[in-house]
């Protein structure tokens, strides 16, 4: 389902933009260059483009035109400090689809390290209290997981002290009624 | 650059997993406006006379972000339904007017329909065991008693027993009542249950 053409996330992905350098003028696409004057892309022009783009065009395909460079994320500098020590990196801030992006751009596997690192702190963050201020350096799908995590928790020791599952409100009507209220506060 | 619209819609859509937003005319309608223009750019620049290879490619870009707006708004509008499917389920099959406002027209069509096959689905079933149809939207937990307590969170009106007794919900009262009869009403928000 990850790469299926329907995805939300998969699209959010592939919407992260790559350095990348252009290798044939491009008529009339000079806007995507926010500092160029002129109408057309020239050649040599190093910009980021979203990955889609990139996909299509890079240098494996059957018109290169751009040559896509990795994020700095992947670069020596950062897999440098991701095989010191991981949890340091806010992925909120430098690659909020870190392990996503890392399967189409990146060559060395950085990611299946990082993530044996990242796990205890993953853990420690679907059991704490904090849950703010331990959930802000995980990337999206790490919040995905640890919110996932935080869930069963719940429910397990829910079903642990009562031995007992009530019927409850279906999910969505309980969020839209929540949602309603708000809006009502508001007016 | 292009197709910036769209993945504001997506975000919007992402932001509330849980619940599902209102049918956002608006964005979708300046989406087929990039697109049309899109295609016309594409169109004059196919057509010019003095063919040069560069143009080609400019096409090409174009082209792609052409399919890249028609794939977000098919992940927009699948997503959506995947969601007004579990508005059936979760809802039952009269939507609340609140929630109804909240679809598309198109939208609203499907959701009849869907309700139609499910409960038309729900009917065929049981008929070699000896029932006439199995209400699927029921039991989605084992129930645990014949008869459970429950708090009224809602003026509801009057409901009839399958014993023919009529009672009235209102707020804030409690009843002693078969797990049958009030599973809906729980799943719906309108009766909690008391342990």
């Amino acid at each position: 389902m990850n790469n299926s053409y329907l995805s939300i996330l998969d699209i959010l992905v592939t919407n992260e933009r790559v350095p990348c350098r252009f290798l044939h003028d491009l008529p009339k696409m000079g806007f995507m260059d926010p500092s160029a004057a002129e109408d057309d892309l020239k050649a040599g022009a190093t910009l980021d483009v979203p990955l889609w783009l990139a996909e299509n065009f890079n240098s494996s395909c059957r018109i290169p035109l751009l040559t896509v460079d990795l994020p700095k994320i992947y670069k020596d500098a950062y897999r440098e400090i991701l095989n010191a020590d991981a949890c340091t990196v806010d992925m909120q801030k430098l690659g909020q689809h870190f392990y996503e992006l890392g399967c189409y751009v990146a060559k060395h596997d950085i990611k299946g390290e990082t993530f044996r690192q990242r796990f205890r702190m993953l853990m420690s963050a679907s059991v704490s209290s904090d849950s703010i201020g331990s959930i802000q350096p995980l990337s999206a799908s790490e919040r995905k997981r640890a919110a996932a995590a935080a869930a069963t928790e719940r429910a397990l020791s829910g079903w642990l002290q009562r031995g007992d599952c009530p019927l409850t409100t279906a999910n969505m009507v309980a969020n839209h009624r929540k949602r309603k209220r708000a809006e009502m506060e508001m007016l | 650059m292009f197709c910036e619209k769209v993945i504001e819609l997506l975000k919007e859509a992402e932001r509330n997993p849980e619940t599902i937003d209102q049918y956002n005319d608006e964005k979708i309608r300046q989406v087929l406006e990039e697109m049309h223009s899109l295609y016309k750019m594409n169109l004059n620049d196919a057509n010019a006379s003095s063919d040069n290879r560069s143009l080609c490619a400019t096409v090409q870009v174009r082209h792609t972000a052409l399919e890249r707006n028609k794939r977000c708004l098919l992940a927009y509008l699948y997503s959506r339904m995947n969601k007004i499917k579990t508005l059936r389920w979760e809802f039952g099959s009269v939507l609340p007017p609140d929630v109804r406002e909240l679809l598309s027209d198109d939208e609203y069509q499907w959701f009849s329909k869907y309700s139609t096959n499910l409960a038309s689905y729900m009917r065929s079933l049981g008929s070699d065991i000896g029932y006439s149809g199995i209400d699927l939207t029921e039991n989605l937990k084992p129930p645990k008693s014949l008869y459970i307590e429950v708090l009224c969170m809602a003026d509801h009106g009057k409901l009839e027993l399958e014993d023919g007794d009529i009672i009235t919900l209102k707020k804030n009262s409690r009843h002693f009542l078969p797990t049958s009869e009030c599973q809906t009403l729980i799943r719906q928000g309108i009766l909690k249950q008391i342990l």
